[in-house]
This record gives C-alpha cells, sequence and structure tokens, in this order.
C-alpha cells in the first residue's frame, strides 16, 4: 500500500473502508470495522447517505444509524463514522453536526446514567462544547425553520435543561421562537409534536400546549375530517399523552359543535368526559373532564346528566379536592334522584364536606342524620350515626354523643366491626370521662373552630394511591406539605393522624402509611400537620372501599 | 480721613475699603480653597482603597477586589471536628494544628478561602490559624458570626438588649481580626431568616403576636431582623471600612424584605441546596435584592442513601456541576455577573452530626440520612437521601497520623482542582 493509499484510508476512515468493502461485499462484508453489522446494515444506510439527491432523503438513514449505535452504546464509533461522512460529501455537514451532538448529549447521559466517572470527567468538559458547538453550526447552516434547525434547537435546551445552566431560559426563548414561525401551511408537522412531547414530558406544560395548539391548528387546517381527529385524539388518548389528546378533542368539538345536531353532539362530549374523569390506575384528566361536563350545560344538555353522569361529576371534582363543588353536585344528585343508589354515599359525603371543610356542623348533622333515620341498615347509615355521636362529643353533649354510640351498636349487630370498634373506644372515653382521643380532637378543633379558619387545607396535601378498593387491598396513604423552606436546618413536621385508618397505627413520624379495610364503606382519613411552633394545616382524604 | 470727609464721600471710602478688603479676602479664600481641593485631590489618591472591596464593573458585573487584584473566592467551609469529638471541641487550640496538614491539601488543590462559622474563643488561637493559613498557604478566612442564631432561648431579634448584646460580641470580633492579613470577608448569620418563618428558632414580639395575618408576621419579623443587621453592618463598616460585610440568608427567602431594609450591606452570603446546579438563583437575585454573591454553603454528600455505600462520583458530579455554574455567573461571564465564588460544604466529614447529643455516636460515621431533597437525584429514590455526615471533600478515618485523623482526599478533591486549573477547557487545550 502507497503512503498516499495509507493516508487517504486513515483521513476518510471508517466510511472509506466501509464503501471500498461495498464493492466487494455489496450486502454482507466482515471487516473488523463492521464485526457487529451482521446484516450490511451500516453498508447500506450509508451508502443511501453518500448518494442522496435531497436533505429530505437523509432523516431515515441518518436516524437509523443513530439507532443502530446507540443502541449498542458506540457513541465514539458514531463519531469517527461522522466525521468520515463529513469528508465524503460536504453537503452533509448540518446532518453530520446535529448527530455529533446529539452523540456527545446522549454519550454524557449514558456515562452519568452507568456512573462511569472517568470518562464523564476526563472528557464531559470537551463534550459539552462539542453539543453547543455543533448544534449551533447546525442552525447557523439551515433556515429557522428547517426541521433539523428545530431539532438542533430542541437539542440545545435539552441540553441547556438537564445542565440546568445559564443558558436554560434563552435556548427555551429560541426554540419556541422558531417552532412559532414555522410556516403555516407545513404539511410536516411532526417536529411540532416532538418539540410539544419533549417540553410536556420536562414539565413545560403551558408551552408544550402552545405547540400542542399550534400542531393541531394546521392538522385542522390541512383539511383533516372531524372522524380523522377523533381517532387521532382517541389515538393519543390510548398512548397516554393526554395533552395532545385534549388538544385535538378541543378541535374536534369545535369543528362538530355547530354542525352536528344536539343528539349527537351530547353523547361525543358525554364518552370524552367519561374517559378524562377520574380512575385508579389509568391515565386521567379530572380538571379537563370537568371543563367538559360545563360544555355540556353550555349546550343545554342538563337533562342528559342521569344519576351515574352526575355522580360521575361529583366523585371526579371530589377527587381534585374541589370539595365544595362536589358537595354541590352530589346535592343536585339527591335532589333530582332521591332513591338512587348512590343517594346515600352523596349524602354522607356531603355531611363529611359540610363539618370538615366547610365547618358547617349544622348542615352535616342534618344530613348525617337523614341517613341515621333511614330503615335500612348500610354501612353509611352506620357511619353517619358514628359521625352524630362524634360531633356531640366534640360538643361536649356527652348525653347525646352516647345515644347515637348505642344506637350505633345497636344497628351494627355483629356486623360492621371497624365502625363498631371506634364507636365502642369513643363510649369508653365517656364512660371513663376522659377527652377525645388526641389526635382527633387536634383534628376536630382545627377543622370545626371558626378561630382556626387559617388552617384552609392549602398547606397540606393528603393522597391516596387507590379511591376505590375492595376489602383487604393494600392501599398507601400520603401527606405532604407545603411552603416549609427551611435550608439545611429541616422543620421537624409531625402528623397527627386520625378517622378511618383501618389496619395502620401510622406514628407521627410518618408521613405516608399502608393500610387495609375490612369493612366496605367510604373512609374518612384525617391529618394535622404540626412544626414545632404549631399547627400548620389540617386536611381530609376520602377512600371508598366495597 | 475718616473724619474730615462728608457723608457721602466717607461711604465712597468706606466702600472702596471694603471693596479692596472684600477682594483680598476673595483672594484669600479663592487661595484656600484651591488648597483646599488640592489636598482634597492629593487625600483622595492617596488613600489607600480597600484592602478587599467589591468593584461594579460598566457591564454592572461584579468583582471581588483583593489587594488591588481580581479575586474569585474558591473556598471550603472549615470546621475540623476529630473523630470523637462534637461541634464543641474547640479546634483552634488542637495542638496538632490540623489547619496546617489541611491547609497543605487546600493549597494543592487550589482552595484560596476557608469560611469559618465564628471564631474560637481564645483570640490568639484564632489569629494563629488565620496567620499560619495565610502566610503557609495564601489561604484566607471568611469569618461568620451566628447573630445569636443559636442562643438560648430562641433569638429575639425584636428586643433592643438582644440586639445590643449581640452587636457588641460582632464588633468585638471585627475589631479583634480586621487587622489580620488574612481576613477575608465578615458574614453575619448563616440562615438566620428561616427563624422568621417560625419554622426553625422561631422567636416574635408582642406587636407580632397581635397581628391576626401569618404572611403580615412574617414581613414584620423580617423587618426587624434585615434592619438590625442594616444597623449593625454600619457599625462594623465604622470600624471595618477594609472588608466587606455579607448577610448570610438561606437561599434567596425574604430577600425582597432586604432589599428595603438592608442595603448597605455589601454582599449576600447564601445557602443553597439545589442539586446539580442553582437553577435561576443568580438571575433572580438581580431582580429582588441586586448585591453580589457568595455561595458559602452548598454541595453535595459522598454516601448514596438509595445504594447504602460511600458513592465518591456522585458527590463529584454534583460539585463539578455547581462549580461550573458559579463561573458561568461571575464577572465578565455569560452569567448574570454577580457571583463572586463559594464555599462548598465542607472541607472534612463530621462524624458528631447524627446523635449529637450521645458521645457514643461520635466515634460512628454514621448512615442515616437526615432530610430529603429529590435534586439530588441519583440517590433520591431513598426519600431521605442527604447524609450531613458525609459532607467532606476529605474523608477522615480512625487511623491517627500525627496525631490528627488521617486525611482521604474523595475524588470530588481531585475533580474540582482539575475544574480550577482549567475551568474554561476549549478544545485545542485538551
Amino acid at each position: 500500500m502507497t503512503d498516499r493509499t495509507q493516508k487517504t484510508l486513515k483521513l476518510r476512515g471508517p466510511i472509506f473502508i466501509i464503501l471500498i468493502l461495498s464493492l466487494f461485499y455489496p450486502v454482507k462484508f466482515s471487516a473488523p470495522l463492521l464485526a457487529a453489522d451482521d446484516s450490511g446494515e451500516l453498508t447500506v444506510l450509508t451508502k443511501q447517505i453518500i448518494e442522496s439527491s435531497s436533505g429530505k432523503e437523509l432523516y431515515k438513514p441518518f436516524e437509523e444509524l443513530r439507532i443502530f449505535y446507540f443502541k449498542k452504546n458506540q457513541y465514539n464509533e458514531f463519531i469517527e463514522l461522522l466525521k468520515s461522512l463529513a469528508e465524503e460529501k460536504k453537503e452533509l455537514m448540518p446532518f453530520v453536526d446535529y448527530y455529533t451532538a446529539l452523540t456527545r448529549y446522549q454519550q454524557l447521559l449514558h456515562l452519568e446514567n452507568t456512573k462511569s466517572w472517568d470518562e464523564y470527567f476526563g472528557s464531559g468538559s470537551l463534550y459539552r462544547q462539542e453539543i453547543e458547538e455543533k448544534a449551533q453550526s447546525t442552525i447557523a447552516q439551515l433556515a429557522s425553520t428547517d426541521p433539523l434547525s428545530i431539532y438542533a434547537r430542541l437539542l440545545l435546551w435539552k441540553f441547556h435543561h438537564h445542565q440546568q445552566d445559564a443558558q436554560r431560559v434563552s435556548s427555551l426563548d429560541s426554540l419556541m421562537n422558531a417552532i412559532l414561525e414555522y410556516p403555516p401551511g407545513a404539511t410536516y408537522l411532526l417536529p411540532l409534536k416532538e418539540v410539544a412531547d419533549e417540553l410536556s414530558s420536562a414539565g413545560e406544560k403551558t408551552k408544550a400546549r402552545k405547540i400542542y395548539d399550534l400542531y393541531v391548528k394546521y392538522m385542522v387546517a390541512s383539511d383533516t375530517k372531524e372522524e380523522e381527529l377523533k381517532q387521532t385524539a382517541a389515538g393519543f388518548y390510548q398512548e397516554g399523552n393526554l395533552n395532545l389528546a385534549q388538544a385535538i378533542y378541543d378541535a374536534y368539538i369545535d369543528k362538530i359543535e355547530d354542525s352536528r345536531p344536539k343528539e349527537e353532539l351530547v353523547p361525543i362530549l358525554i364518552n370524552i368526559a367519561r374517559d378524562f374523569s377520574y380512575k385508579d390506575k389509568i391515565p386521567c384528566d379530572p380538571f379537563y373532564a370537568e371543563k367538559i361536563f360545563k360544555k355540556l350545560g353550555e349546550v343545554g344538555a342538563k337533562n342528559v346528566f342521569d344519576e351515574e353522569l352526575i355522580y360521575l361529576r361529583a366523585f371526579n371534582l371530589e377527587k381534585i379536592k374541589e370539595f365544595s363543588r362536589a358537595k354541590d353536585i352530589y346535592a343536585l344528585l339527591t335532589e333530582r334522584f332521591s332513591r338512587s343508589k348512590f343517594s346515600e354515599e352523596a349524602l354522607f359525603k356531603m355531611g363529611v364536606i359540610s363539618a370538615y371543610i366547610m365547618r358547617d356542623i349544622d348542615s352535616a348533622k342534618k344530613y348525617f342524620e337523614e341517613l341515621a333515620q333511614r330503615k335500612n341498615k348500610n354501612t353509611h347509615k352506620i357511619q353517619s350515626l358514628y359521625q352524630l355521636g362524634l360531633l356531640s362529643q366534640w360538643q361536649q353533649d356527652e348525653a347525646k354523643a352516647k345515644i347515637y354510640y348505642d344506637k350505633l351498636l345497636e344497628s351494627a349487630g355483629k356486623g360492621f366491626p371497624e365502625t363498631s370498634a371506634l364507636a365502642k373506644k369513643r363510649l369508653k372515653e365517656l364512660e371513663e370521662t376522659k377527652p377525645l382521643d388526641y389526635d382527633l380532637r387536634t383534628f376536630m378543633d382545627a377543622s370545626l373552630k371558626e378561630e382556626n379558619n387559617l388552617f384552609d387545607v392549602t398547606k397540606v396535601a393528603l393522597n391516596s394511591s387507590l379511591y376505590r378498593i375492595e376489602k383487604d387491598t393494600g392501599v398507601t396513604i400520603s401527606a405532604a406539605t407545603f411552603g416549609l423552606e427551611s435550608g439545611s436546618l429541616p422543620t421537624a413536621v409531625q402528623y397527627s393522624w386520625s378517622g378511618d385508618l383501618g389496619s395502620a397505627k401510622p406514628s407521627m413520624d410518618a408521613a405516608t402509611f399502608q393500610t387495609t379495610y375490612t369493612e366496605p364503606g367510604t373512609k374518612i382519613i384525617n391529618v394535622v400537620a404540626l412544626s414545632p411552633s404549631g399547627i400548620i394545616d389540617r386536611s381530609i382524604d376520602i377512600i371508598d372501599v366495597y | 480721613m475718616r473724619s474730615g470727609l462728608n457723608k457721602q464721600g466717607h461711604k465712597v471710602i468706606k466702600s472702596q475699603g471694603h471693596k479692596l478688603k472684600a477682594t483680598g479676602r476673595r483672594w484669600i479664600l479663592l487661595a484656600a480653597c484651591s488648597l483646599f481641593f488640592l489636598f482634597f485631590l492629593l487625600g483622595l489618591t492617596s488613600r489607600p482603597k480597600p484592602r478587599v472591596y467589591i468593584r461594579t464593573l460598566k457591564n454592572k458585573h461584579y468583582q471581588l477586589i483583593v489587594e488591588g487584584k481580581p479575586y474569585i473566592v474558591k473556598g471550603v467551609c472549615y470546621n475540623p471536628i476529630p473523630i470523637g469529638e462534637s461541634h464543641e471541641y474547640d479546634w483552634w487550640s488542637d495542638k496538632n494544628k490540623p489547619w496546617i496538614v489541611d491547609g497543605k491539601l487546600m493549597q494543592e488543590m487550589g482552595i484560596n478561602t476557608i469560611r469559618i462559622y465564628s471564631c474560637g474563643e481564645n483570640p490568639e488561637d484564632v489569629k494563629r490559624v488565620m496567620r499560619d493559613l495565610y502566610e503557609l498557604y495564601n489561604i484566607r478566612v471568611i469569618v461568620g458570626h451566628w447573630v445569636g442564631l443559636w442562643n438560648y432561648p430562641c433569638p429575639s431579634y425584636g428586643d433592643k438588649e438582644f440586639q445590643q448584646k449581640i452587636t457588641k460580641e460582632v464588633l468585638e470580633v471585627v475589631e479583634l481580626y480586621k487587622d489580620e492579613p488574612g481576613v477575608l470577608m465578615w458574614v453575619l448569620g448563616n440562615e438566620n431568616n428561616y427563624s422568621c418563618l417560625g419554622r426553625v428558632r422561631p422567636w416574635s414580639t408582642e406587636k407580632i403576636d397581635n397581628e391576626p395575618d401569618p404572611q403580615t408576621q412574617i414581613f414584620m419579623r423580617a423587618k426587624i431582623y434585615y434592619s438590625f443587621i442594616n444597623e449593625l453592618t454600619k457599625k462594623i463598616h465604622e470600624v471595618d471600612p477594609d472588608h466587606p460585610v455579607a448577610l448570610g440568608n438561606g437561599e434567596l427567602m425574604l430577600l425582597d424584605v432586604a432589599n428595603q431594609f438592608c442595603q448597605d450591606i455589601d454582599a449576600v452570603a447564601c445557602i443553597i441546596y439545589r442539586g446539580k446546579s442553582f437553577g435561576n438563583l443568580f438571575n433572580s437575585l438581580r431582580t429582588t435584592f441586586d448585591k453580589p454573591i457568595v455561595l458559602t454553603e452548598f454541595g453535595a454528600d459522598a454516601y448514596n442513601a438509595y445504594d447504602k455505600k460511600e458513592d465518591e462520583g456522585m458527590q463529584a458530579f454534583f460539585l463539578e456541576s455547581q462549580w461550573r455554574h458559579i463561573y458561568e455567573n461571575l464577572a465578565n461571564e455569560e452569567g448574570a455577573g454577580n457571583c463572586l465564588g463559594g464555599t462548598s460544604f465542607e472541607w472534612s466529614d463530621e462524624w458528631w452530626k447524627h446523635n449529637e447529643s450521645d458521645p457514643e455516636g461520635w466515634n460512628i460515621h454514621d448512615t442515616e440520612s437526615f432530610w430529603g431533597q429529590g435534586s439530588y437525584y441519583i440517590d433520591a429514590k431513598a426519600g431521605k437521601n442527604i447524609n450531613e455526615e458525609w459532607f467532606g471533600i476529605v474523608a477522615l478515618s480512625e487511623e491517627l497520623e500525627n496525631g490528627l485523623n488521617k486525611r482521604t482526599p474523595r475524588k470530588s478533591y481531585y475533580v474540582i482542582k482539575e475544574f480550577w486549573r482549567n475551568p474554561k477547557l476549549k478544545k485545542d487545550d485538551k
């Protein structure tokens, strides 16, 4: 081999070898360099790239090359190949630069995830510099609305976002500006969706929604059929991309609102509302569901709210802690469907919300009394008797409290073991003239006394892993406090738990606990968060056990 | 002459005489003014600049100037408590002189500053440490004062007597050490602002107690606290014009109030634990309280609470990223240009921190996490993932060397050393 040949080989690197070898082994070859390339995939892809006549043809082979190398974490090898490609054909520079930057970004993530610290600290600065320079170079070579330029801006933002550095904001602005300049007549809309997806998963929900709206606007403008829109929205819902599904549903509803008769429109809205309403373990967006419920009202379809739909709406509101609105809808349910299978649960929850959220003991008692007077023996009647006893005991009307507890035990007989146990505990307190259990009293004082109205359920979040469970199913309940910044002097927050705690006896230091329930019914979990300087706030959560 | 002249003549003569006198006086006055102005100018030019001061550049960036030269604070918090001792141990008087061993290691790493939270009881010991570090290793000291945060009972910044007591204490420290060549600046308080929120070391006044709105209560406390710090700063400036005074503050919390009542402070000394970077801290400070900032506490621990083992790489990863962010925001860099540098927490591990009241625990390198901080995401799955006993960039072992626990630099020591050596790596430099 002559010096010149050696020099050429050295300069051109892997791509030269691939191309030369491909002359002799068009489909398959076994050069050491391509040992991993059993199918000749690399040869085919690099040939496609070299022989491409337009930029559009380059996306697919470059992307496939990227997948090929990334799958094996062969980042440096990919960079070498990219360099060779650039030397072979200068027109490839924007792609080569972009993929070089993308590779270094992925490589840094890989080094971080695998804790390959020696390479991370040894070459990290160099890689970071390459990401910045190569992505900027791509942008400089292309029009701002070129898809590859958009991807380069997206990469820069992802890089700075991950670095959490000073350019995080400016890189996002640059990306958004390029996106907003995207030509309205464009049919290639994938970059918009991909940018929005990335922003959405990084928590930039507002900006993501703005791009999704743009994406949908262009999609609708390109004469997409109504049914196609609906199917696309449903598809994104199934994928779990709720933001995009909502944007397309909104466009779809706008499109059909005036053209479809009410009897066709209403079932469509109902289905969308059902899909997005709160469900355990299934992607949902109760806030969007409520928006559609409101829309149903606006289109004059109030009479289509049957008992199930009203209950669904109230339950949905209850899960997003819109307790006051939930109570109003439960009230609507009991007014319009007094014999509904949901009416007892609705009445009980109205009582709970009246007492422990709205500090309205009189109304609460009215709802609990209504349930207590019912002749059939059911869990909500038993629980209402307990609540009536409890409220009386807190109001220091011990005689009345005893009457309710006794009546509860008489009605419960051998059933309702959990509620009966609570009633017996309270009766024991009354018999021994002991004060109400400390945790329960703390919660009731914070929730019912007017002077404590600063405790407005906004500073403690109380959540359950599941809200509709069968008996003996494990459930995790967690409390978290807001606005307790104290730097490296952590505030010692304690949690005073009370109410229906099931099998668990959480300590005051526990912000989270697991429990099970042996008795069906509506379980009310109470918490009061305390710091060394006193009560922070209190909250309730409601779980339905079947 | 005066008697033979008519009234008018007399007047004329008198007037002329007066005019002459006035002209003469004017010359004298002019000469005096010129002389005064000359002396003033001479005074201005000959008066030495403060030994340490903060310069505002034309681009509004802030730069720390020490002995006439720009100075980036490359430091660590320093509290060399030996294994088996607690925070009450007076290391200043340690006959084994840990600062000599540590200072050498620090100098090799590139550290030019240590931050101490408070001075030892014996001024001679303190001066000896400061002089050793400065003279042997060219390391300067950021001198802190707790400003009564840990007083028992809780601090009462609304009480004039308490304020006077603290003022006296602080001024004594300034008087004692202001002429030490190794002193870099004074830091008042640490995270004392959190006490205004009522969550830690809570304090109040009757007036505050009578205020029903909790937000107004917080504002009232902050106003009292920052006004007090401002007065204290003015007094320090009178005693010592040669060193800046910084406000120790947890995060940027309540600095909007400081902006109203604490304008005499020279810089903010923030305690920040936000994981791999400081987020929008520097820009945010520009809009809330536009003062230079020195990060007097930040860092990462070297114990992976999720893997339940020491993880030097994890610590180095966070520290390197934090230092990169600091450097981006120094004067004349691409960021906010208001950062003067930082002192990471901390030089060496402190084994006493868990169960600090139990002397047996002081001999155990405890692995139980103290608090949780999700932004330290590598071991965040553990929930509580911050291990206070493992923050040292130098580990201690029970093995003794010259009477001191053996020091073993962790990976972060070498990574940060390399970063400081070449913070702006260009391809060609590699």
